[in-house]
Order: structure tokens, then C-alpha cells, then sequence
């Protein structure tokens, strides 16, 4: 009996906190105001084991055809590069106004792992939720966003000039 | 006196600091970058001498250089053309043709 009484309290403790924290308008959103460590903790690991459990299962092709860099590379300028930057430019509006910010797809990660292809191909389709990261599956088949994972692994190797002409339009 | 001006001056300073201040952040936002133009590849720049022919990037970069200069070549019937005639003055024939974005199905 004491027990039940005890869970029930906290039920309604932690029904009570949340409402409170919600209608009371203290949770600041604004994007120019970084979560403080905590929080980004909590997101930014609930965020990789999301994305990492969901592209475990994709079957990676073979992302070596220079077709894809040319496809890829013209999607990437238009659609991206606002955002992840290109090569020989360190920010953008975006870049610096998102919060979350987009990463730099610009600079090597070094890691070789096969589940970094998994995963950009998963994010590329599917977006990712409260952040700026669209998701391109609705407007794009998996064979353009396949072209896309393989010019974002090269592009860290790419000079601003091989940037410019793989992603010129013609 | 003095002291007249040195309040002139304090007053200056207090509106020139953070109109610098301001104006250098404005600066470091580049305008061009807000321009979407769709630009032709830029071929001239490729040097062959430095490219690894196994690399899809150079096998990709010499595709789309070799599809650019054959389709300047589509656009006019040269055979029908006087052989007088300064290539060199033409750039803007093709320029007007190879603008356009092909990417407007969004
Ligand atoms: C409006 C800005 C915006 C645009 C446009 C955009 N992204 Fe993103 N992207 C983001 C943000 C923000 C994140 C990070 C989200 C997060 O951390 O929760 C992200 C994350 C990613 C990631 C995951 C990177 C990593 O290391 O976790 C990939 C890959 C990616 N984007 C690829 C692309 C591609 C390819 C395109 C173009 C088709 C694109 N993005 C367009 C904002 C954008
Ligand atoms: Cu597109």
C-alpha cells in the first residue's frame, strides 16, 4: 500500500514538473541560445543511436562510379551546400544561425567506417527531426541520394577548383 | 574649451566605435553569396599533367569537360559557317545557351 502511494506521488510529481515547465514559457527556443550541456547531451546521443539503429540494416552499393560524383555534385551545390559549405568557405547563414548547427561537410572526418555512409544515406532521406536537416527522400530516389553519399565522401579531398566543375551544371 | 572638445570627441567615439564595430560584422557576410547563378564549369583550369586517371574524381571532372565542349561545338553548324570567322568573339553566343538551370523540378 505504501508503496503505491509512493509511485503515485511521484507520477503525479513528474506530470506536474513537465506542465509546469511548459506552460509556464521558462524553456527558452530561441536558436541563438545553445542548449546547455545537459540537454545537448541528452539530444545529441538520443540523435546517433536513432540514426545508427535505424541505417544499421542498408545495404550499402558501390559508390565508386564518377557518374555518381557528377550527380551528386550538382545536387550538393543546390541543395546543400548553403548549409554543410564547400570547399574553401568556412561559413555561410546558415551555418552559422542554425541551432543545431550543420555540420562542415568540408573537412575529413577519418573514419572509414562503412556505417558513415549507412548513415548519411538514412539522414540525406529521412531529415532529422527540430533541426534544420530536410528530409530529401520526398523529392529525391535513393539512386540521386546514393550520388550524393559518395560526393560528400570525397568532398574533403576536393579543391575549391575540382569542386567547381564537378558541380557546375553544365 | 578644452573640455568642450574633449566631450565632442567622447561623443564621436561613441557613435564611431559601435558604427565600426557594426559595419566590420556586416562586411564579413559576403553579398555574392546570396546569388544563386547557375555557372558553367570552369575546364580552363584542369591540368592534365596532375590528374590520376584512376581517380573517379579526375574521371568525373574530365566527363563533364569533354560534354561541355562538345555540346559548344552542338549549338552551330560550322560547316556552313566562313572560315574568316574569330572564335574568340563568340563567347557570348554560347554563354546565353549554356545558362540555364535544368534543375527545376522542385
Ligand atoms: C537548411 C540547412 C540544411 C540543408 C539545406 C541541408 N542540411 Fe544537412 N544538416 C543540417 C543540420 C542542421 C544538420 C545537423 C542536425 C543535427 O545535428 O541534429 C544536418 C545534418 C546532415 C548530415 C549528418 C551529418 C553528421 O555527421 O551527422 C548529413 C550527411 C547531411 N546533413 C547531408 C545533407 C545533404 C546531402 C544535403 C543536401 C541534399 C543537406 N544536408 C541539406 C542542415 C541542412
Ligand atoms: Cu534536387
Amino acid at each position: 500500500m505504501k508503496m503505491i502511494k509512493l509511485i503515485l506521488l511521484l507520477a503525479v510529481l513528474g506530470v506536474g514538473t513537465t506542465a509546469a515547465v511548459m506552460y509556464s514559457g521558462v524553456v527558452n527556443v530561441a536558436a541563438d541560445e545553445p542548449h546547455s550541456d545537459f540537454v545537448y547531451w541528452i539530444l545529441e546521443e538520443t540523435r546517433k543511436n536513432s540514426i545508427k539503429k535505424a541505417a544499421a540494416n542498408i545495404k550499402v552499393p558501390d559508390l565508386t562510379d564518377p557518374e555518381l560524383l557528377l550527380s551528386g555534385g550538382v545536387d550538393y551545390e543546390f541543395m546543400c551546400a548553403s548549409c554543410h559549405l564547400k570547399p574553401g568557405q568556412r561559413e555561410s547563414d546558415m551555418s552559422l544561425g542554425l541551432y543545431p548547427a550543420p555540420p562542415n561537410l568540408t573537412v575529413p572526418d577519418n573514419n572509414d567506417d562503412i556505417q558513415v555512409e549507412r548513415n548519411n544515406f538514412w539522414v540525406i532521406k529521412h531529415g532529422i527531426k527540430a533541426s534544420g536537416m530536410p528530409a530529401w527522400g520526398k523529392t529525391h530516389d535513393d539512386q540521386r541520394i546514393w550520388a550524393m553519399v559518395a560526393f560528400i565522401k570525397r568532398l574533403p579531398t576536393l579543391t575549391p577548383d575540382q569542386y567547381q566543375v564537378l558541380t557546375a551544371v553544365e | 574649451m578644452k573640455k568642450n572638445l574633449m566631450k565632442t570627441v567622447s561623443k564621436i567615439a561613441l557613435v564611431l566605435i559601435p558604427a565600426i564595430t557594426l559595419s566590420m560584422t556586416a562586411t564579413a557576410h559576403d553579398p555574392s553569396l546570396h546569388v544563386k547563378k547557375a555557372k558553367k564549369a570552369d575546364c580552363s583550369k584542369m591540368d592534365h599533367s596532375k590528374m590520376d586517371m584512376k581517380d573517379p574524381v579526375a574521371i568525373a571532372m574530365m566527363k563533364k569537360c569533354m560534354k561541355q565542349a562538345k555540346k559548344s561545338k552542338d549549338m552551330m553548324d560550322h560547316s556552313k559557317m566562313d572560315k574568316q570567322m574569330d572564335h574568340s568573339k563568340m563567347k557570348k553566343v554560347d554563354k546565353k545557351n549554356m545558362n540555364k538551370d535544368d534543375h527545376n523540378n522542385h
